[in-house]
């Protein structure tokens, strides 16, 4: 059990950040089938403002498959996604919403697999993010019109900025397929931010990087959550990281919610240590 | 297991090579034969001696692609780039262009066919046309690439002489030849071959000089326009306000070539406005010398100040030589000068060549007066100072604000004074084939190339385009309820027509992904065509518009113009069409609506989860490509007047696609490029090779572009990423092969 044991306790969550009253997702009994495969099984959960929920779960558990859910990418055939993303927004549902819509109401997440416009430039990248929320029309962009030249300065300001938090300004002009991977990794994350949303879903952030990458990731997500006072929502395989940022974690397996709870009660939960692990039962089956 | 030489790929590339060859033999040739002897062309190229010049062709091939590696690195040294430009160009003068216009093809061959039997052509006219022309391009060429090969400076310095030596005979023999027969010249071919000599001389003196181990071009380019950014266009200048000025005809009493002081003699006392006579006689050559000392000075003294005052002088001039041109014809036509009917008849190049050198040299004035000698910009980005925002999509061709400046006024000074000195035939080529297929192009590389989505109907738009012009005006059999309006006020309607109908098409279509909305599209653009054949009521079926559409008019109510049979006319208007709508398009390639289509063509989940309403933003291409054909349309069918469904076959469509794939997708000067290549080329080839063959030869030339440049003839800088990696130091070309297989592979 030593990679669940609790280290870096100079990271350790702030729950203070957490307003359980106000509830961002509210998921219930939500099923998603693929023809015969159920990959996600009367899944209930509840994320609540400011905090770092965490989702966990062996390979195959449907992590990625709620991520989607949660963003509409995919519609599930059961149960109901309300979604209040930003500080006093009414919950409405997520089902049957498009992405981009869904994206408008608040939500941004970055991919496991890395994707971003690799033949833009880094900065370039982030300001497709920003000026999804900008209004002028194609018209005034070709006239140059005086919106157009505001959005175009008021994009590029914030793209900077961005580019600064994550670390990033040298690279600017840089294309974004040609950035080292731990840099990939935070433009990805700068251009969900760009978008200004009121939760950030962040799917294994810190795959491929290494030890020192992973404690600057987690001191970023850190930042994000408090500085920012953006919720995340986090898929990680990494216990050590998640088991220090997160303020809650929901394990899932086989497509079903096996635990939920603080970092403590997880490690402890024997569901937990059986799906990880292996069940003891079955160790014990002579040869 | 025993290495065998048959099955080597050595061997099998050298049967491909030899293999290349006889397709070669093939397809060069007259080609004749009749119904009942079906072999004889086949006969004709393999069964004769020539058959081994194109096995040895073959042979060369093979030799090169064996040993690319061994001789890849003297293209590093200094003076090949130029040496290759200048051997190419004098084998263009002295292949392709015109040698003296008026007999019939007039190319070199013809005219060194007939100037042997001239008696009293001069002997060096002589000797030049009968044998010299090719040996001397050759020895210079070989002593050149000798010196560079062999590294030893004195052969440089002999293929420096002879380049001097060609680029003074050319066109001596070339007039003198000019003067022995009575018909108006226009020829070009002498102008290049010396363009072509005077770019050897430099490469032969960059070899004799340089003392860098290799060389490379596009700096060295570079380096030019950051230390004297006017050069290249004062030199430029120069030589064509030189020939023009010199040797070039002006006007054409009786079909004979009067130069510029031919032309002053002759309208001596003859009534001509003073303005014009003192330009003939002394102004033209005063106005020129001291265009080119202003223009020289601001190039030295990189002063801006004196550079808008050699942009000044060079307007001025430009209009003056303008003024004259006009004045002087007229009084020609007065004159009842050739059956001339009104101004603008009856003129040589000269004139032409003189605004382009007066309109090249206030170019340089004005690239020393805006240039900006700051390396590189920053900007203030909430106090902190940071590298300003570079777009990932600045092509290859452009590499600073200097060098775009200067190509894009060689190619005005081109477009604007290059067409008066055409044929009525190119001049008809250059509008209804090259112009209108270059503005499609435009439009298609929206779709196609910023937008991502392959669209195979585009056609349809522009005869969208063309019958809503055509129902506007009242050409056809169903009339507007409104009563009907001018091409000109047509060209909103059309637009807003081929919107509606580009929204149409996208909006239930545009959910399908590439290979499906390729299918789909083509469906729609046969639709279009077979509605348009069917729908005798309405679109008067193959019998086209009747009566015509009229030529367009501009009535601004004080100044009033009407369009005639003219070609020149319209590509004027064309021109100025282009130029608004690529100015438009650049700014919408640069803004959000453009970055959000590159996000679009990249990564469309990616671009989703970032908020991009990536269907609008799909239909928003769609519908600005279409409108951009209705455009074409537009100008189409108020150009030629009787259009059919003809026009709109399925073959254009695909056309469209290839020119801008060839040109470099997603590259803006590259659709241009690659549709006026894909364009010019047909219409060239019918005097070079018999007319089946045609296709075949653009399908040559296809096919080698995408296998070595498959970027396209003018890579988007954002595409080139895609193809090649992103390190974007890397040189763009790529290639369409994995690497280890095809030509290059290492055996």
């Amino acid at each position: 059990m030593t990679s669940l044991s609790k280290e870096g306790n100079e990271l350790a969550p702030d729950q203070s950040m957490v307003d359980i009253r106000d509830v961002i997702y509210d998921v219930s009994d939500v099923t998603l089938r693929f023809g015969g495969v159920t990959s996600l099984n009367n899944i209930s959960l509840k994320m609540y403002r400011g905090e770092i929920l965490a989702i966990i779960g062996p390979n195959g558990a449907g992590k990625t498959s709620l991520f989607n859910s949660l963003t509409g990418v995919y519609t599930p055939q059961e149960g109901t996604i309300n979604l209040a993303a930003r500080v006093g927004d009414s919950p409405s549902s997520v089902l049957g919403k498009k992405t981009h819509i869904i994206n408008h109401l608040g939500v941004a997440r970055t991919f496991q697999n890395i994707r971003l416009f690799p033949a833009l430039t880094a900065l370039e990248n982030i300001k497709v993010g920003i000026e999804t929320r900008m209004k002028a029309s194609p018209v005034e962009s070709m006239l140059h019109l005086p919106r157009a030249r505001r959005e175009e300065k008021e994009s590029t300001a914030r793209a900077y900025e961005l580019l600064r938090e994550m670390g990033l300004t040298k690279r600017a002009n840089d294309l974004a397929g040609s950035l080292a991977y731990g840099e990939q990794r935070r433009l990805e994350i700068a251009r969900a931010l760009g978008t200004d949303p009121g939760v950030i879903l962040l799917d294994e952030p810190a795959a491929g990087t290494n030890p020192a990458e992973k404690r600057e990731l987690a001191d970023l997500i850190m930042r994000i959550n408090k500085k920012d006072g953006i919720s995340v929502l986090l898929i990680e395989h990494d216990m050590k990281l998640v088991m220090s940022i997160a303020h809650r974690l929901v394990v899932l397996n086989f497509g079903q919610k096996i635990a939920e709870g603080t970092p403590d009660q997880i490690q402890k939960n024997p569901a937990v240590i059986a799906a990880y692990l292996g069940s003891t039962d079955e160790e014990e089956v002579p040869a | 297991m025993k290495s065998n030489v048959f099955s080597s790929p050595v061997f099998k590339r050298l049967l491909a090579c030899l293999a290349l060859g006889f397709a070669l033999a093939i397809m060069v040739g007259p080609q004749q034969g009749t119904q009942q002897d079906y072999g004889l062309a086949f006969r004709q190229a393999v069964f004769a001696p020539r058959i081994f010049l194109f096995l040895g062709i073959g042979l060369l091939v093979f030799v090169l692609v064996t040993y690319w590696s061994k001789i890849t690195p003297y293209f590093h040294r200094s003076g090949v780039a130029p040496l290759a430009v200048g051997l190419v160009t004098v084998v263009a003068a002295q292949t392709l262009l015109k040698w003296h216009d008026p007999t019939g093809d007039g190319k070199f061959h013809t005219v060194s066919d007939a100037a042997v039997n001239i008696d009293g052509l001069a002997p060096l006219a002589q000797v030049y046309f009968s044998w010299l022309a090719w040996p001397l391009l050759f020895v210079t060429v070989l002593l050149a690439g000798s010196a560079i090969v062999l590294e030893k400076r004195p052969i440089a310095w002999g293929a420096a002489v002879l380049a001097i030596a060609g680029a003074f005979i050319a066109p001596v023999a070339q007039s003198a030849y000019a003067a022995t027969t009575t018909r108006i010249d226009h020829s070009l071919g002498a102008g290049s071959a010396v363009s072509g000599y005077l770019v050897l001389l430099g490469a032969a003196v960059t070899i004799a000089m340089s003392k860098q181990e290799s060389a490379d071009t596009k700096a060295f380019f570079g380096r030019v326009l950051t230390w004297r950014p006017g050069l290249p266009l004062a030199v430029l200048g120069l030589i064509v306000g030189t020939l023009g000025l010199a040797s070039a005809t002006w006007f054409s009493p009786s079909k004979t070539n009067a130069t510029l002081t031919d032309t002053a003699t002759f309208f001596t006392g003859k009534g001509l406005a003073p303005i014009a006579e003192a330009y003939l006689s002394f102004l033209g050559f005063i106005l020129f010398g001291l265009t080119l000392i202003a223009a020289a000075a601001a190039t030295y003294l990189r002063n801006k100040i004196v550079g808008w005052v050699a942009f000044a002088l060079g307007l001025v001039s430009l209009y003056l030589t303008l003024n004259t041109m006009y004045l002087f014809s007229s009084a020609g036509a007065s004159l009842k000068i050739d059956q001339a009917s009104g101004p603008w008849q009856n003129l040589g190049s000269g004139g032409w060549m003189a605004s382009a050198a007066f309109f090249l040299f206030a170019g340089a004035g004005f690239v020393v007066a805006t240039a900006d000698w700051k390396k590189a910009k920053t900007i203030i980005v909430n106090g902190l100072k940071v590298a300003a925002p570079k777009s990932s999509d600045h092509g290859g061709l452009f590499g600073n604000a200097t060098a775009t400046k200067t190509l894009l006024l060689v190619v005005f000074a081109a477009a604007l004074f290059y067409p008066p000195t055409a044929t009525s035939f190119w001049q008809a080529v250059l509008v209804t084939q090259i112009g209108i297929y270059v503005l499609l192009a435009i439009g298609l590389n929206v779709v196609v190339g910023w937008a991502g989505l392959l669209d195979l109907g585009f056609i349809a738009f522009y005869a969208i385009g063309s019958y809503a012009t055509a129902y506007l005006v009242g050409s056809l059999p169903i009339k507007p309820p409104w009563g009907v309006i001018s091409p000109m006020l047509a060209i909103p309607f059309a637009i807003a027509i081929c919107l509606v109908a580009g929204v149409l098409l996208g909006g239930p279509t545009l959910r399908l992904r590439g290979d499906y909305l390729a299918i789909v599209t083509l469906g729609f653009g046969e639709i279009v065509r077979i509605v348009a054949i069917n729908a005798d009521g309405v679109t008067n079926s193959t019998r086209g518009p009747s009566p015509q559409v009229p030529h367009p008019v501009i009535d601004l109510g004080f100044i009033r113009f009407e369009f005639g049979l003219n070609q020149l006319q319209y590509w004027y208007l064309l021109l100025i069409i282009i130029v608004i709508v690529v100015v438009l398009f650049r700014a919408l390639e640069e803004s959000r609506t453009g970055r959000a289509w590159a996000a679009v063509r990249e990564d469309e989940i990616a671009a989703q989860a970032s908020g991009v309403n990536t269907f609008r933003i799909k239909l928003l291409a769609f519908a600005i490509g279409a409108s951009t054909s209705g455009l074409a349309g537009v100008f189409f069918a108020s150009d030629v007047g009787f259009f059919t469904p003809d026009n709109f076959i399925l073959n254009n469509s695909i056309l469209v696609v290839a020119y801008v794939v060839f040109g470099g997708m997603g590259s803006l000067p590259g659709a241009m490029a690659g549709a006026a290549v894909l364009t010019w080329l047909p219409e060239f080839l019918k005097d070079q090779v018999p007319a089946e063959d045609r296709q075949m030869w653009i399908g040559a030339v296809v096919l080698l572009m995408m296998i070595f440049r498959p970027g396209g003839l003018i890579p988007a800088k954002r595409r080139a990423a895609e193809l090649h990696g992103y390190d974007i130091d890397e040189p763009l070309e790529g290639s369409a092969v994995p690497a280890g297989e095809g030509m290059g592979a290492k055996s």
